[in-house]
């Protein structure tokens, strides 16, 4: 039973990280992404990667997917500096199947459909941080870091540039704003922290495969995102919990049969998108999403 | 006296629609232009030539001797032009404390360490001359017509910016809001501030303006002092005909 | 000859892509609602065909079945979840996501009553026989190229010459319009999501006849039309119809070539290309930026 709380809390800091990382570009940059599993996805097999090859390092290989997820950001911010609203959202939705396709293709770096497999105990500066105990440590250190990053980021001048741009991009750029940069920026923060989710997903399972970085992911983690409460720093949180904790409520339930509790988590998160965006836009805590 | 911003020649299309013509233009420091015509006479898609929203198909803007046309919004603002909008654009869900502060943060890398204080003095500053400094904390969204039209100025004013170009400043304030509009309007002038307004009302244009540009179907048909232009019968036949319709 | 039995079948999806896309494109073109739950009226209205044909029931009468859930599923997302966002005018964001929460819940709620595998219905006109040496073909295959022609054609017709339909395209154009010829907007959006609902029914029926249906059919229809219609030019039927032929016969042609993992990857690069570098599509106006 222990097992599985801190398995929980740590997947809750993970996913806590994933969410509080789209926020920033859906809630304060007005990128609406529906490709956030991709870049955590490249995040995940860079860390093992790094893990497989080089060291099991959580430091090392926490950098290395957060960068190499920032390189490849610019996939995402290309389309958002080209086209805006349904546009960027329907490429968005095509770089996410491509990129699905492309993960169980390339068998040499992603190991196909299979997956990397056998990613050894995490590491950190030498430390044996494998015990499920210190790496949910790892991992809330981690989540902190990114929270702390993106309020800092969010209350000085570039916080206030991506809202200006959310707000009014014509009335940002008639005051001097570079809107490319803005967002080429933005944007790769985001999948940075995103990358940087993936590859401390990937020393939790130890395994990973495209099965985690779907189209299904990326809807998932935009439902937590908007169930918590678009533009605050903590409703992804609470939404990411949540919804973590959903299947596992919903297996104490005995009139549901293992097998279907996927589809009716899928029903409940799914219905709760909808009735919120009816009932309340703004989200369990928050603003509303993406008005101008 | 050489001009500080020289239109020369400019025109634009849409489609098979002409917005501008052939437009010669010169705004001169420390002078108010109005320009005033019917609607759809050009003036809007002329600032929005200017500030590089719209390229030109012909024609030059130069900035103190330089050229600007064809420029990115973004950098002819960072030269020190501002503008407004009819419709505002305030950045909606912001504070309106915030709203001046983005308003004059250029550089935004993701942090901008340098110049910090003097921003904040710059906006406590344009907040206290338009009387917002109260409301700093409030959002945008929520601020009454005319204080959302004295954030619009306010933004303006803490940029520093040496011309500003103002889409129907003060349309719809009550006579005493005008008043405090026309008066900041006329110490920004006294301190060297180029300023290029539209406005239909005409009580406001002979208030405020130095100088008329009279333009329609995107053509200038005649510049002047207030005075001449409004004696002029033919310029009125053209304006309040077209009003009338 | 394997090229031209991937060509068949590429045009064969591709139809049915084309009247699906253009139903999606016909009520984004009208009420700038970008329905993305399009995909699970296709979804619902195959299984409802299905469901009652494998019941017994005679085929037209299974068709008139799936078109009464079709319809009355866009009608009720027409009411009950667009116009309430709309009217505290919420952005295409809370729009885009309340209709992708109903796609979810309709997925899920097709897995629990059906479950997660592959259904489909045969009969004579699925099986395939010689039609040239090498190039098998199902009479079906006809019966689509004509149901395909005809529907395209009344809607066509409908839109082109109907007072409703020219209502429908002035809604798009210029809604001050519609005061002076009395038509009510509402209503009329309402017809466009109502039409363009039903033109998932073919499109349903025939792929419930061909290849089967299983639930997460409905986001993979939603993909293949929203990327229809972007690259088509959004708001033209002409163009959503020609590239959801496209990038049917693109998904088949590409597994000669690949593997076939990628055949549902290739219209997705089609699509981001387009928006890169095309983003008014083949036949649509300029986007405005």
């Amino acid at each position: 039973m222990t097992a599985y709380l801190l398995n929980l809390a740590t997947l809750s800091a993970i996913f806590g990280i994933l969410a509080v990382s789209l926020n920033m570009l859906v809630g304060y940059a007005g990128i609406f992404s529906m490709a956030h599993a991709v870049f955590f996805g490249l995040g995940a097999y860079a860390g093992a990667q790094i893990a497989l090859q080089v060291i099991p390092d959580v430091l090392l290989a926490a950098i290395v997917a957060a960068l190499f997820a920032a390189a490849c950001s610019l996939c995402l911010a290309l389309p958002a500096l080209r086209v805006r609203g349904e546009y960027f959202v329907a490429a968005s939705l095509g770089l996410q199947m491509l990129a699905s396709t492309a993960f169980s293709q390339a068998q040499a770096l992603t190991g196909g459909i299979g997956g990397l497999v056998g990613i050894p105990p995490p590491m950190l500066l030498g430390l044996d941080v494998s015990s499920a105990p210190a790496f949910l440590v790892v991992c809330l250190a981690f989540l902190a870091l990114c929270l702390i990053g993106i309020r800092l980021l969010m209350r000085g001048s570039f916080g206030r540039s991506l809202m200006a741009l959310r707000d009014s991009e014509s009335a940002a750029r008639a005051f001097g704003k570079d809107v490319a940069q803005l967002k080429t920026q933005a944007v790769a923060v985001g999948c940075a922290m995103a990358g940087l989710a993936g590859a401390l997903f990937a020393f939790q399972e130890a395994f990973v495969n495209v099965e985690s970085f779907t189209l299904e992911q990326s809807i998932l983690v935009l439902a937590m995102v908007i169930i918590g409460g678009v533009g605050t720093l903590a409703g992804p949180l609470i939404g990411a919990v949540l919804l973590l904790l959903l299947p596992a409520g919903l297996s104490f339930l005995p009139f549901i049969p293992p097998t279907d509790i996927g589809s009716v988590q899928q029903l409940i998160y799914g219905l709760a998108m909808t009735l919120l965006m009816i009932f309340r836009p703004a989200g369990l805590a928050g603003r509303s999403v993406g008005q101008r | 006296m050489t001009a500080l911003l020289t239109l020369n020649g400019l025109s634009k299309r849409f489609g098979g629609l002409t917005a501008v013509q052939g437009l010669d233009m010169e705004l001169h420091e420390g002078v108010i232009t109005a320009l005033v015509g019917p609607n759809g006479a050009g003036k809007t898609t002329l600032f929005n030539l200017v500030t590089g929203n719209l390229t030109p198909d012909a024609g030059e803007v130069t900035l103190a001797g330089r050229t600007i046309t064809g420029m990115a919004p973004h950098r002819v603002a960072r030269l020190g032009i501002a503008r407004s909008f009819q419709d505002l654009r305030l950045f909606t869900h912001m504070s309106v404390r915030d709203n001046v502060l983005a308003s004059i943060e250029r550089r935004a890398w993701l942090w901008q360490a340098r110049g910090g204080s003097a921003r904040r003095d710059a906006t406590e500053a344009a907040l206290e001359r338009t009387g917002l400094l109260s409301l700093g904390r409030a959002r945008a969204v929520d601020l009454s017509y005319a204080e959302a039209k004295f954030l619009s100025l306010a933004r303006i004013m803490a940029t520093g910016a040496r011309i500003w170009l103002l889409d129907e400043p003060a349309s719809g304030l009550d006579p005493a809001s005008r008043r405090r509009f026309t008066a900041l309007l006329r110490a920004a002038v006294a301190k060297g501030v180029t300023i290029c307004l539209i406005e239909h009302n005409l009580d406001i244009v002979t208030e405020i303006a130095d100088r008329i540009a009279f333009l329609d179907q995107g053509r200038k048909l005649a510049e002047g002092d207030p005075a001449s232009i409004m004696r002029n019968p033919e310029l009125r036949a053209i304006y309040f005909g077209e009003r009338r319709e | 000859m394997l090229l031209l039995q991937l060509l068949a079948s590429g045009i064969q999806t591709g139809l049915i892509y084309a009247l699906t896309a253009a139903g999606f494109a016909l009520i984004f073109g009208a009420t700038r609602i970008f329905h993305v739950a399009h995909g699970a009226t296709f979804a619902l209205a195959g299984y409802a065909f299905l469901e009652t044909a494998v019941a017994g029931v005679p085929w037209p009468l299974a068709c008139l079945v799936s078109l009464v859930v079709a319809v009355g599923f866009g009608l009720f997302m027409d009411a009950f979840v667009y116009r309430p966002i709309l009217r505290h005018e919420g952005s295409f964001f809370t729009v885009f996501v309340a209709a992708f929460g109903m796609v979810v819940v309709v997925q899920s709620v097709l897995e629990l009553a059906f479950g997660r595998s592959f259904v489909s219905y045969s009969s004579t006109l699925t099986r395939a026989t010689a039609v040239l040496p090498g190039l098998y073909l199902a009479p079906i295959f006809w019966v689509i190229i004509a149901v395909t022609a005809a529907i395209l054609l009344l809607t066509g017709v409908f839109l082109g010459r109907s007072r409703a339909g020219i209502g429908l395209r002035a809604l798009s154009e210029n809604p001050e319009l519609l005061r002076a010829f009395g038509l009510s907007a509402r209503r009329l959006s309402a017809l466009a999501i109502a039409l363009g609902s039903a033109l998932a029914v073919p499109g349903a029926v025939l792929m419930a006849a061909t290849s089967g249906l299983q639930p997460s059919i409905g986001p993979h229809v939603m993909l293949i039309s929203l990327a229809a219609s972007i690259v088509g030019g959004i708001g033209s039927l002409r163009g959503a119809v020609a590239a959801g032929v496209l990038l049917g016969v693109t998904e088949s042609l590409v597994v000669s070539i690949l593997d076939t993992q990628w055949s549902e990857s290739a219209g997705f690069v089609l699509l981001f290309g387009f928006i890169l570098f095309r983003p008014r599509g083949l036949l649509g106006q300029p986007v405005p930026r």
